[in-house]
């Protein structure tokens, strides 16, 4: 059983309602404060991502309830331009944006699963789960 | 939305109370340099206590904004930093490791004597 | 199945009962020698009686999971079931075939079927609950370790100590620093100390963990003195070279602990003036 919401970034302030989304449903999943935290902070970068490389896209939050386990999955698409050098996103410190270059990397660490599709001019589709422990 | 910056002897304080936007944040730089501009002050107090989450790029700007002020020679220190917070910045990669930090406003304070020798 | 082949079964229990724990004790000798005979004899008697009660439609899951806590207990795999259910498919098959009048491979096909069909259910739910108890045995134990992995002790104000103990993998490495950091703002500690004492290896991924947690504890506002840093640690930790340079270290808890009174600018003074005045005292009487 699960169930999706989905929040579209196309502003800046977007990225605040995909934490609030992120938030709410971590918080319905029974995460602790400390993961609640670290799922929130994912969906903010992924965000910001879409919000500074592909100008549009979407982030979608779905909560996971298996027999043995429960869990949250995060799935931001957008329809930009896509990653060239994939090796070189997931590098820590690499970044186009003057940022801290810790976005893709740090996603990856904060979340248990990570997947990364992309496509040259078509987009790029993350999707990232965490789970309850 | 603007984070208030109040002025306490002659020091700096400022409570972060709300969900921290991208522009709130660079808005939050501006001001804060400008004041220490303005009121020639040596030290700076940043509490977080009631700050959620903290991404890379909430880090980033607070990151520069301690290496701004120090440029205009005033310290500051961070306070208050949830145990969430710090957990997500160290997954993240982020240490901040140029900012001095303390548990509270008062160490905050305690500490801003120390760093300035006073 | 079929009510005739059950009630040949029912009405010979006797002997079926002892040609299976003739069956089962040839595999004794094989599987389990270290099983004490006595104790073999009475588990299997027990088994077969759950397993005829089924047959008779009594039926009860309470029986089942009594039972197979109890092999669980014994330290028995989950081979005795299996192998005890297998044995008594094959007893009774043989057993029925044997008392049929005629002999033809159709007949036999169908009683073949016929004890699949009833025993399969059994099997899955023996199977279940012995791997259902021990599930539950094993999430026990985890959370057993959960408890004593990590504990705070607020020694002085401002000053706590984290004692780790035992190998440090990437789960219990967070909860640690997630007990770690709420233990350093509950007890509003300036200085935590990490004694790595009762940590067997630190490997690189052991101090990248210890790394990680004094970072997130320089974060929230608070130092963090490592100690217990035994010699042949120390070797390790620079042979990988892993730059523990930022943090202060020290080999034992009382230098550490020293330390952090220095740092919250306390130190520990002998009471003098009482051994004096006992001296004082010790004198005058050697006066008199």
């Amino acid at each position: 059983m699960t169930s999706q919401s989905c929040v579209s970034i196309r502003k800046e302030l977007d990225i605040v309602g995909a934490r609030q989304l992120g938030r709410d449903i971590t918080k319905e999943v029974g995460f602790g404060l400390v993961d609640q935290a670290r799922v929130t902070t994912a969906i903010s970068e992924l965000a910001r991502n879409i919000y500074l490389y592909a100008d549009e896209g979407e982030i979608c939050c779905e909560a996971l309830d298996y027999t043995n386990k429960k869990g949250i999955r995060i799935t931001a698409s957008d329809q930009g331009k896509g990653i060239e050098d994939v090796a070189k996103v997931m590098q820590d410190g690499y970044s186009t944006s003057g940022g801290l270059g810790a976005g893709l990397p740090g996603v990856k660490r904060l979340m248990d699963e990570f997947d990364l599709q992309t496509e040259v001019g078509k987009g790029s589709v993350i999707s990232a789960v965490k789970w309850l422990r | 939305m603007r984070i208030p910056i109040l002025k306490l002897q002659h020091y700096l304080l400022v409570s972060i109370q709300t969900e921290i936007d991208d522009n709130t944040a660079i808005q939050f730089q501006e001001d804060l340099l400008s004041k220490i501009h303005e009121s020639g002050t040596s030290g700076v107090v940043i509490d977080l206590t009631s700050v959620d989450i903290i991404d890379s790029y909430i880090a980033k700007v607070l990151g520069d904004v301690v290496t701004m002020s120090d440029l205009m020679g005033a310290k500051v220190v961070l306070t208050g930093i949830q145990p969430a917070v710090a957990m997500t910045l160290i997954d993240l990669g982020i240490h901040l490791s140029n900012v001095p930090t303390a548990l509270d406003l008062e160490q905050g304070l305690i500490k801003l004597r120390q760093e300035l020798g006073e | 199945m079929d009510t005739k082949t059950k009630e040949t079964l029912i009405n010979n229990s006797d002997q079926v009962v002892e040609i299976w724990l003739d069956t089962m004790r040839k595999l004794k000798e094989d599987i389990y020698p270290e099983a004490s005979m006595d104790l073999f004899e009475q588990t299997n008697r027990e088994f077969i009686n759950i397993i005829f009660s089924n047959i008779n439609g009594e039926f009860s899951n309470d029986v089942f999971e009594d039972f197979s806590e109890r092999v669980i207990n014994l330290g028995w795999p989950l081979g005795y079931i299996t192998d005890g259910l297998n044995a008594f498919r094959r007893v009774s098959i043989d057993f029925i075939i044997v008392q049929a009048e005629s002999i033809d491979a159709a007949y036999n096909t169908e009683i073949a079927r016929q004890v699949d069909e009833w025993s399969t259910p059994i099997i899955r739910h023996l199977v279940n609950s012995y791997s259902g108890s021990w599930e539950n045995i094993v999430s026990l134990q985890r959370m057993a370790l959960q408890e004593l992995s990590a504990p705070l002790i607020p020694v002085i104000d401002r000053i706590t100590i984290m004692p780790l103990i035992g190998t440090i993998d990437t789960d219990r490495a967070k909860l640690i620093m997630e007990n770690l950091l709420e233990g350093v703002i509950r007890h509003n500690a300036e200085v935590v100390l990490i004694d790595i004492t009762g940590v067997p290896v630190v490997d690189t991924m052991v101090a990248h963990h210890i790394i990680q947690a004094a970072d997130a504890v320089r974060l929230i506002g608070s130092t963090c003195i490592l100690v217990g840093i035994r010699p042949e640690i120390a070797q390790t930790i620079v042979n990988l070279g892993i730059d523990l340079g930022k943090f202060i270290t020290k080999s034992s808890l009382k230098k550490g602990f020293k330390t952090a009174l220095q740092m919250t600018d306390r130190e520990i003074l002998d009471y003098e003036t009482e051994k004096q005045s006992i001296e004082e005292i010790i004198d005058s009487i050697d006066k008199e």
